[in-house]
């Protein structure tokens, strides 16, 4: 079974009058444990896919599973929880919190861990700064930090909650190419621990770490 | 309890980079619960003030006026003078009313006294019995007041007020010492304790005592008397009392039904309605003082929490991303916003506490210190803080995390 299924996926804005459609038909499996770059020109629709898969939106038709799940039905709350278990997040700008310290910020997520599984977030945290180097830094703020720094932070919020799928949106578009690799690397050792790794990319040296590119065109897979 | 810790110290973090903001909202609900903890305070004071100066008239007191009055507050104007209370009638109020423990008349006139070299120019002098001390709870301090047999005898004694014997005779024993009171000599055989201005705002100090007969024969040389002030055996007879020394009076100076009174009764209590008044007065002007400064506190709260959100959508996206639903951000939004107000609420609290304490240690009111206003003012500021935090949050849940993560 794959853990993302998408079935004909459309999804369309309107502009005012128009009605602007930026996902056309997209079918698309993803297997547990698979390293995907997502590739293609601006405006292909790589961003809306993205936020589709990681539950972020969600398509105007067509069915999405997740991992046996249908999520097309799920209500706003739902789609919250199932973001905080299942899917870590990446992007170009880091996103990190200002006011918070790089422990803190690495701890987000747990804050919205639901009832049960608690497990020990602190402990976690730290072993996952150790993880990406910056077990020295917990204290910092991000504004302290170099943008690979920034990113390894944001790496580690990404995994805090153990998630099935990792998503970073063009991870390495503000960093130079050896802090880049670094991320990639970073990226492909969490691929071989068994994560699912999605990344989009129009940056040709990153999406050569990944297993498979999935190139988009006009708000479809094109090949 | 760790993540609320965790979420609030990152909200302090950001509300620290707002100070100026910050500050005003929390000064506005800090003015708020200080202006209610204050004015409560004071309103409680005087009211036992008050209580206190019904106590210093006396307990359970009736006045009974010759003639037809009208009172204005504490002024009593007179409408129409009569000549008929008569020492006879209290006598008679004594023995026909079961709900009369004590009657004591008064009858006033400024004269002037004289001691050796010193004259006192217009000095009050009151005729009055010998229960006069007890129906006023005004006790003598040094020697005795006088007896029914010396009020019979139209015996001249005298009884001096504190301020009256400090003036004639400074640090001189003034007791067995003789004063000319109108160019009558009086032998001085008592002093009164200092007891000031009362509900009457008559210096109690500032006058001289001598027998009601002696000062009516002597003095004036007339039959009839001011007042009499009538103390019931409690405060629930209060109002029989008065029915029946309205109803004794009537009868004894003949009057016909439907013919007017020729005196009036005045409740004591009554007296202090005008302080009521004031009271109420300050009580109603410091809930407005309370009521605008928590509406400032709660603009405050409301735009310096619009500002956050705003200067907060990047956080709320990322939040919003990583699993925070809905509800999560309004209730740490709503959270802030009662930080900011309870923090301003207790400040004010202490601050409240101080001022009244001050108040009352300089004006020399009396303590009171009312818990159910300290609990009011905590409840309005936590209230002011999650209303005026509403909206924010609301609008903070409107917030789309594409639409913030994209760029």
């Amino acid at each position: 079974m794959p853990l993302c299924s998408l079935k004909n996926i459309r999804k369309s804005y309107s502009l005012g009058q128009e009605e602007v459609e930026i996902l056309r038909g997209i079918s698309l499996e993803i297997q547990e444990g698979e390293f995907v770059a997502l590739m293609g020109p601006s405006g292909s629709g790589k961003t809306t896919l993205m936020n589709i898969i990681g539950c972020l939106d969600v398509p105007t038709t067509g069915e999405y599973i997740f991992a046996g799940q249908k999520v097309s039905g799920l209500t706003d709350d739902e789609l919250s929880i199932f973001r905080n278990e299942h899917m870590g997040f990446v992007f170009q700008n880091f996103h990190l919190l200002p006011y918070a310290n790089v422990l803190e910020n690495v701890l987000l997520p747990t804050l919205y861990v639901s009832g049960k599984k608690e497990g020990a977030p602190l402990k976690r945290a730290r072993e996952l700064l150790k993880l990406v180097g910056l077990e020295d830094r917990e204290r910092f703020k991000p504004s302290q930090l170099s943008g690979g720094q920034q990113q390894r932070v944001a790496i580690a919020r990404a995994l805090v909650n153990d998630p099935r799928l990792i998503l970073a949106d063009e991870p390495t578009g503000q960093l130079d190419s050896s802090t880049a690799r670094e991320i990639m690397d970073l990226l492909q050792k969490m691929g071989h621990g068994g994560k699912t790794v999605m990344v989009i990319t129009h940056d040709l040296a990153t999406a050569a770490y990944a297993e498979r590119k999935v190139h988009m065109q006009d708000g479809l897979v094109s090949g | 309890m760790k993540r609320i810790a965790l979420n609030l110290s990152i909200a302090l973090r950001s509300l620290y980079s707002f100070k100026l903001r910050t500050s005003l909202a929390v000064l506005g609900v800090l003015l708020g619960t200080l202006s209610l903890i204050v004015v409560s305070n004071l309103t409680g004071s005087l009211v036992k003030q008050g209580e206190k100066e019904l106590e210093k008239l006396g307990k359970n007191l009736l006045l009974v006026q010759s003639g037809t009055a009208i009172r204005f507050g504490m002024r009593t104007r007179v409408m129409s003078t009569a000549d008929t209370l008569k020492v006879a009638d209290i006598q008679a109020i004594k023995d026909h009313s079961p709900h009369v423990s004590m009657v004591a008349p008064t009858s006033t006139r400024t004269f002037p006294i004289r001691y050796g070299n010193i004259l006192l120019g217009n000095t009050i002098v009151t005729g009055t019995s010998s229960s006069f001390t007890h129906v006023r709870n005004f006790q003598v301090e040094r020697g005795r007041f006088f007896t029914d047999e010396e009020d019979e005898q139209l015996e001249r004694g005298v009884v001096l007020g504190s301020g009256v014997a400090r003036r004639l005779f400074g640090t001189e024993d003034p007791l067995g010492r003789h004063i000319l009171v109108r160019r009558v000599p009086c032998q001085v055989i008592g002093v009164m304790e200092e007891k000031g201005v009362d509900l009457s705002n008559v210096d109690q100090d500032d006058q001289v005592f001598v027998p009601i007969r002696t000062f009516l024969k002597r003095f004036v040389n007339q039959e009839h008397v001011a007042n009499i002030f009538v103390q019931t055996i409690n405060s629930e007879s209060m109002m029989a009392a008065k029915s029946q020394v309205e109803a004794i009076l009537r009868d004894r100076h003949n009057l016909q039904p439907g013919q007017e009174d020729d005196f009036t009764v005045i409740d004591s209590r009554d007296l202090l309605e005008l302080k009521t008044q004031t009271t109420s007065m300050i009580t109603l002007l410091g809930r407005i003082a309370a009521t605008i400064s928590f509406l400032i506190g709660a603009m405050g709260i409301l735009s310096i929490m619009i500002l956050i959100v705003n200067e907060r959508k990047e956080e709320i996206g990322i939040r919003r991303a990583v699993g925070s639903r809905r509800r999560d951000i309004v209730l740490q939004f709503l959270m802030e916003s009662s930080f900011i107000a309870l923090l301003g609420g207790m400040v004010g609290v202490f601050l409240g506490l101080a001022t009244s304490l001050a108040i009352f240690y300089f004006s020399g009111l009396p303590l009171s210190i009312s818990p159910p206003a300290i609990a009011l003012a905590f409840c309005s500021s936590v209230l002011v803080g999650i209303l005026a935090g509403i909206y924010p949050s609301k609008k903070a849940t409107t917030i789309q995390p594409i639409n913030i993560l994209r760029s």
